[in-house]
């Protein structure tokens, strides 16, 4: 069948009557009332691995911080990293309540919004509830970033997913004293003070993350993610965000995937064919 | 290809189709997939709405605006089964700054508007595509923005199509799929239906509690948790709920109109407004393309692998 | 002949060599790091784990070739740079920014080796050098370098000649074909150049000259400043005994000193033959059905 032909009984099919409650016959079809976020190659890759998406699942917190945690200290902010690691947990138990609830095995392709501003912190995830094709029931296995297409690979050469590993921390960088910055000036030189208290935070934050690893049994954290930039209004604080997704061997030997070379023939130009305003190759 | 029609016209008159003349908002590469598809294009198509648009209208002394201090509040629901949940005031005293009362509630009016505007645009958008003779619409763009004090308009656009040797629907698809994308999806065996989407609205108007909270105060030390207090770093347990409310309000709505079919490509925006201290507005916006399954499903043979010398 | 324009008067000699450091922080990595390296590990009684920055597609390209990854690592500078007196009518090298920039980039590189030492690793990959403008402070860069440390699972050991775990920057998918022609990199190697572009010569250079001439100082100028940065990281790869380099980029940045003065990085990756034979695969030829 053509793309043509298919384009045909698509529209065809809009007219007959709506399949109200009856279920396509064959290969299992998605549920209705089904909604996802993922794309159709996506949404393939996926079930050429034996999963289906099953449902659009979200959980999002917010924590506060008290006042004055940004003001007085020179280092790191603790109110802050630890209002970070309440949402980000609590965020990650909606997010698993929300697919047991729609009946799935884990959540993949989850997006982390976080925002931070003077008085508390919120974390977002929103992300697609996946559950193999063919199995009767299922119980929970898995939140994580990865998209479909990575999870279908890793999942492929034997690791798993176990969930979202995610560590922070917040500093508000040391000023220099009028003797430093006078001894300083014109000269090239390192900045002990500062180098030390943006080196520490950065640790800090992918030993949390490491921890967050620890605590789900992970064996690696993979596709790791190093945030960092200014956090709430002051110019001074500047926070470190470290994600990425545990992960474990489930058979406990890690299977090649044996890639190929390829030397791929396309051009950039595509060649039109003028007249019938077709692209060379046709049907 | 730019209309022939003249630029004196006005606009109405310009879309009217003159054979062999349409212009279409598709880019290059989408315009030869469609005709590659056996999609033709027919006219760009648009619909239009201008709705008075306000935060604080609607019935029933629900403290507009005035941030409800005090117990200006006297909660009743605008309509049944609309989401409302309340706080009282844990801790012992009353003062003008201490709130007794709070409250989520869904704006039901604000929901209703947009419903309103936005089924008005993209209806208008299927008229003009159903008088073009049109099978659907796709590359649908659908926007709001505000226009001038307390208005904003509402507009959807697409390109129309029209699919020969097959049966013209009666009401025409519409999808904000084009190109690739949608041939893929019809490969897949999925038709497209419509477009879906809805908005959801939900009013935090902070309790006593949380009012410390996101000011940061630290009430902790005159009482102690069972009596309300705060102790600095927490989950914000009402502005959780408000939030959470608006997503699954915005996904069950958006389930009841899906009936069998599935929605695909569903993209869930939220954004909070502070419209006082302690108090927040929230929305958020479900959108996607309604699908149908119109053949059995061959799942893909497992990928290769490659390695792209470049 | 316009003297303004007269090219550096002397070849400056090339950067110190690499044990000299002058940073400040105390020998030996922050207790910090240690901790965090070392719950990397596995000990009696704990069981490590690895962390990578690898996306999925480069984990598994680098677990083909045999190689696992340790943990991701990471060393920074805060460097303040200030600005030498300039001599407004030449165009030469900035000698002292020079050296600033090298030892900088040449610190926060140096960190991340201590911390994949550390882990035992034989190797980094990916590993990426950025430099961070803070708002508050000004003339104030912070340099970073972040990779993740590898180990090779047959256990031969893939350190230099230096003893020091390879570097590289290149991604997993490159480091993967690399290694399919057979030969091993040896450590990223860079050079570096802070050139100074004549002002007042600019203007009078201009006038005199006709429309659309070649100005012949200028380039001069900047053809001498890329060759210095280039003839540097060339110095390193022969300090590596390498048998060539690849990937090798030159990037060229104002930071935050005014168009006249521009910073020439050449970067690369050392490479050399790996012992054994090897027979490259035959890569093969097809036609992307994607748009």
């Amino acid at each position: 069948m053509t793309i043509r032909d298919e384009v045909r009984s698509a529209v065809r099919a809009l007219s007959a009557p709506s399949p109200a409650e009856a279920e396509g016959s064959g290969k299992r079809a998605g549920t209705g009332g089904t909604t996802s976020d993922l794309t159709i190659d996506e949404t393939l890759l996926l079930h050429s691995a034996g999963w289906e998406p099953v449902d659009l699942v979200y959980g999002i917190s917010w924590w506060s911080i008290p006042w004055g945690a940004w003001q007085w200290t020179t280092g790191e902010v603790q109110e802050a990293s630890g209002a970070f690691a309440g949402a980000i947990a609590q965020a990650e138990r909606q997010l698993r309540e929300s697919c047991e609830r729609a009946g799935a095995s884990g959540v993949l392709g989850v997006e982390v919004g976080i925002r931070v501003s003077s008085h508390h912190v919120s974390i977002e995830l929103t992300g697609t509830a996946v559950r193999r094709v063919e199995a009767d029931a299922h119980r929970f296995e898995f939140v994580s970033d990865l998209s479909a297409r990575d999870f279908a690979l890793l999942t492929r050469a034997g690791w798993w997913p176990l969930g979202i590993a995610a560590g922070a921390s917040f500093v508000v960088a040391p000023r220099r004293s009028a003797r430093e910055w006078a001894s300083q000036q014109g000269q090239n030189v390192e900045l002990p003070n500062l180098t030390q208290a943006l080196y520490l935070a950065r640790e800090r934050a992918m030993e949390r993350m490491q921890r967050s690893g620890s605590a789900m049994k992970a064996e690696g954290i993979v596709a790791v993610k190093l945030r960092e930039g200014r956090a709430s209004s002051s110019v001074r604080v500047i926070q470190f965000v470290a994600i990425g997704t545990g992960v474990h061997l489930r058979t406990g030997e890690h299977r090649s995937v044996s890639p190929e070379m390829v030397v791929p023939l396309d051009d950039l130009v595509r060649g039109f064919d003028v007249k019938s305003l077709r692209s060379a190759g046709g049907e | 290809m730019p209309s022939t029609a003249g630029d004196e016209l006005p606009e109405a008159a310009a879309r009217r189709l003159r054979p062999g003349a349409w212009s279409s908002g598709l880019s290059v590469a989408d315009f030869a997939s469609c005709l590659d598809m056996g999609m033709d294009p027919v006219g760009y198509v648009q619909g239009y709405a201008v709705l008075q648009w306000s935060w604080f209208m609607g019935t029933g002394g629900m403290g507009m605006g005035m941030g409800g201090l005090g117990g200006g509040w006297a909660g009743t629901p605008q309509r049944r089964g609309q989401y409302v949940e309340q706080w009282q005031c844990p801790h012992g005293f009353v003062s003008a700054e201490h709130r007794m009362y709070g409250a989520n509630y869904e704006l039901t009016w604000i929901e209703e508007s947009w419903a309103t505007g936005w089924g008005l645009a993209t209806g208008r958008m299927l008229d003009e595509a159903k008088a073009l003779g049109a099978s659907g619409i796709v590359g649908v763009v659908d926007e709001m923005r505000p226009l001038f004090g307390g208005t904003v308009e509402f507009r959807a656009s697409g390109t129309a199509v029209a699919v020969p040797d097959a049966p013209r629907p009666a009401n025409p698809f519409s999808t904000y799929l084009c190109g690739q994308r949608l041939g893929k999806l019809i490969e897949a065996g999925f038709a497209p239906v419509s477009v879906v989407a809805t908005l959801s609205a939900v009013r935090m108007l902070g309790s006593c509690v949380t009012h410390y909270q996101l000011a940061g105060t630290n009430v902790g030390t005159w009482y102690g948790p069972a009596a309300g207090g705060v102790s600095g770093v927490g989950p914000v347990d009402q502005v959780n709920r408000a939030e959470a409310a608006a997503r699954s309000l915005a996904r069950e709505r958006v389930r009841g109109q899906l009936g069998a079919d599935i929605l695909h490509g569903a993209t869930l925006e939220s954004s909070e407004r502070e419209i006082g201290e302690g108090d927040l507005s929230i929305q958020c916006t479900l959108k996607g393309t309604r699908v149908r399954r119109f053949k059995d499903f061959d799942p893909l043979p497992d990928a290769l692998p490659v390695v792209r010398l470049t | 002949m316009n003297d303004d324009n007269d090219p550096a008067e002397e070849r400056l000699p090339a950067p110190p060599d690499a044990p000299a450091r002058t940073g400040q922080l105390p020998q030996g990595l922050p207790p910090d790091a240690s901790r965090r390296l070392a719950e990397l590990e596995d000990r009696p009684g704990h069981k490590g784990m690895f962390t990578s920055d690898l996306s999925v597609n480069e984990f598994l390209l680098i677990k083909e070739v045999g190689f696992h990854p340790l943990g991701f690592v990471m060393g920074s500078s805060i460097y303040h740079l200030g600005i030498q007196t300039r001599k407004w009518s030449q165009s030469q090298e900035l000698s002292k920014l020079t050296e600033a920039m090298y030892e900088a980039r040449q610190l926060a590189m140096d960190r991340m080796d201590a911390e994949a030492t550390e882990l035992g690793a034989d190797g980094v990959v990916g590993v990426r050098l950025d430099v961070n403008y803070y708002e508050w402070g000004s003339d104030t860069a912070e340099f970073i370098a972040v990779g993740t440390a590898v180990k090779a699972e047959d256990g031969r050991s893939y350190r230099n000649r230096q003893g020091k775990p390879f570097t590289s920057d290149l991604s997993g998918q490159d480091f993967w074909v690399l290694m399919q022609t057979g030969h091993v990199p040896l450590g990223l190697v860079m050079g570096t150049c802070v050139y100074h572009i004549a002002h007042r010569g600019l203007g009078q250079t201009l006038r005199s000259t006709g429309r659309n001439a070649e100005l012949p100082n200028f380039t001069q100028a900047l053809y001498e400043a890329r060759e210095l940065a280039m003839t540097r990281m060339q110095d390193e790869a022969n300090e590596l005994e390498a048998t060539g380099i690849v990937g090798v980029r030159l990037e060229e940045k104002s930071h935050m000193w005014g168009d006249h003065t521009i910073e020439f990085l050449s970067l690369g990756t050392a490479v050399a033959r790996s012992e054994g034979d090897f027979t490259i695969p035959q890569p093969k030829t097809i036609i992307s059905l994607d748009g």
